[in-house]
């Protein structure tokens, strides 16, 4: 009923800094329910620990959506009457597993002597143990008969449903320069998640990825037609993920150089009957980016 | 977690990975490199008629070159143009990519209204208008050239700019083109008269046209997250003012050194 895939590429320009892989990503496949996760640590100087961060982020992802899963009649039957509030419950969740997890490193693993050399002793005083391990996180979870999403902080869900056209249904708003990404680690995470919900179409594909992803487009067009491409090529998984993996490396080679992470969770069979159209679909964007570009190289005067 | 990834890691190098086959359907999709605006503001008034705007067409046909030189790095800078005269009017309907832009020549007649220009601006400095590429790295550059004083309300043009968190991190610059230029006013729009220079000949102007545009481009696509002197981690605010400061200073430097005795001011017989 599900496949999936996840990839994590380094940034060029974290490779060139000697600087580690601050994303996250995984998946989950079973017969119920998919799960596509992905998070990208913050990397900045208090956010030491990111890196560690955003694959606890991940892991509390999976491990929320199993225990809700454990009694999977009883999930499947609530959850479309009572999604909203089920839905805050599992970001609450998210966040209690993720603090727990990070907490635990911290634990086992105190802050060295050379991870506190950045900073004067007031103003490493002043962060919050859980800010070490700063991170966004996006998932998304295909069920039976239903999908839906959570988010905190940057990145992106693109979801490709039976029309075959890319929807994003959690619109992240991408900050003026002066702005400052949302993040699990602040003291009100879960009342800052942003969520999805769709039962009145069937899924043929869930995407997630961070903001590297999105960063190594032109326009919001290419980056939701990309995710069509990707759709009509799903026929093929064992090529298409090696073409993904070196995709993504690509766009972090030659694009903003952030570390990109890809995580996707599809449903084969429905992807197969769906093929032709999706291949139409592909033909019929690079037709309309055509237009567009015309359109725009057209002057004023 | 990602068994996948680890394997992919162990048994392939980057260089593999970077190794591309035409047939692959995402190996066709374009890659963008990190983009930066420049917003040109540009006046476009009766006065600036005859040899003026010629001198302002040839220069800028001839800049764009240089400036795509600035982005052949990693920085794929984008070009917005405003006129302004008694209406105002984007040259393109969207920032284009330097690679691809080319300069359409200007005329000019009517008056000067450059409050509307400001408050243009305003509205399309927004990631829901034309700052929507997700490439978009770096805060914008806005130049503004005009050889005379608004003939309207500048001021509330300018509140409206103010109030853009774009404008307030952005690299401001502006050129006085003659004597009616008032530097005092253009310092308002640059918020520092550092970033305002004034050319009273042809060659003044072609040589401060480039000056400015080079160097705020390379300023502004500069990744900058760590002070030189103190090597602290920079916030937002520090990196655009640090950005702003750098641009006023190494415009004074390289202005200092043009001056052209044997040029004709624009004045003298314009």
């Amino acid at each position: 009923m599900f496949n999936g895939f996840s990839h994590s590429v380094m940034g060029a320009s974290h490779v060139a800094k000697g600087i580690v892989c601050q994303d996250s990503s995984a998946h989950k496949i079973t017969d119920r329910y998919a799960v596509a996760v992905v998070a990208d640590g913050h990397g900045s100087k208090k956010h030491f620990r990111s890196n560690i961060g955003s694959q606890c982020a991940v892991e509390a992802t999976i491990e929320t959506i199993e225990r809700f899963y454990e009694n999977a009649d009883d999930f499947e039957a609530n959850f479309p009457k009572n999604h909203k509030r089920i839905i805050r419950n599992i970001e609450r969740q998210i966040v209690a597993v993720w603090n727990s997890k990070v907490m635990k490193h911290l634990e086992e693993n105190p802050v060295t002597v050379v991870e506190k050399k950045p900073f004067k002793q007031e103003e490493f005083e002043a962060i919050s143990p859980e800010s070490y391990y700063g991170t966004t996180l996006i998932a998304a979870v295909a069920g039976r008969g239903f999908s839906f999403g959570v988010q905190i902080g940057d990145g992106s869900m693109v979801g490709i449903f039976e029309d075959g056209e890319a929807v994003m249904p959690m619109d992240y708003e991408e900050a003026n320069p002066a702005n400052i990404t949302a993040s699990i680690c602040n003291t009100n995470a879960a009342s800052m998640f942003e969520s999805f919900y769709v039962d009145d179409k069937r899924m043929i594909a869930l995407y997630t990825s961070t903001d590297g992803l999105y960063t190594s487009f032109g326009s919001e067009y290419d980056f939701r037609d990309y995710h069509v491409i990707v759709s009509s090529q799903l026929k093929n998984a064992e090529a298409l993920e090696a073409s993904v993996l070196k995709n993504i490396t690509k766009r972090s080679h030659f694009g903003t150089e952030d570390d990109i992470s890809f995580a996707c969770v599809y449903d084969p069979e429905f992807a197969a009957e769906k093929a032709d159209m999706l291949a139409e679909m592909v033909e019929r964007n690079k037709k309309r980016a055509a237009e567009r570009k015309a359109k725009l190289h057209t002057a004023n005067f | 977690m990602n068994k996948n990834i680890n394997d992919a890691k162990e048994n392939t190098t980057v260089d593999d990975l970077l190794d591309f086959d035409d047939d692959d359907p995402l190996g066709a999709t374009a890659v963008s490199k990190k983009s930066l605006v420049i917003f040109f503001l540009i006046d476009t008034s009766g006065s600036m008629k005859g040899k003026k705007m010629g001198q302002l067409n040839t220069v800028m046909e001839e800049l764009i070159p240089e400036i795509r030189r600035v982005g052949e790095a990693d920085t794929d800078v984008k070009v917005a143009v405003l006129t302004f005269s008694t209406d105002v009017k984007w040259m393109y309907s969207a920032p284009i990519s330097i690679e691809e832009f080319e300069w359409a020549r200007l005329g000019a007649e009517g008056v000067t209204s450059m409050g509307a220009a400001f408050t243009e601006l305003a509205a399309r400095m927004s990631r829901n208008s034309f700052l929507n590429s997700p490439s978009l790295s770096f805060a914008p550059v806005m130049f503004l050239m005009t050889d005379g004083y608004p003939s309207d309300d500048y001021k509330s043009g300018l509140k409206a700019l103010q109030g853009n968190s774009w404008y307030k991190f952005g690299l401001k610059a502006a050129l006085g083109i003659g004597d009616e230029a008032n530097d005092e006013m253009l310092a308002e729009f640059t918020g520092s008269k550092d970033t305002v220079v004034h050319a009273y000949t042809g060659g003044q102007l072609a040589s401060m046209i480039k000056i400015i545009a080079v160097t705020a481009s390379q300023i502004g696509s500069k990744s900058m997250t760590l002070s030189d002197e103190t090597n602290e981690e920079l916030s937002e605010e520090d990196v655009y003012a640090a950005k702003q400061k750098m641009l006023g200073q190494q415009i004074q430097e390289l202005v200092g050194d043009q001056t052209d005795a044997a040029d004709v001011p624009y004045d003298t017989g314009w």
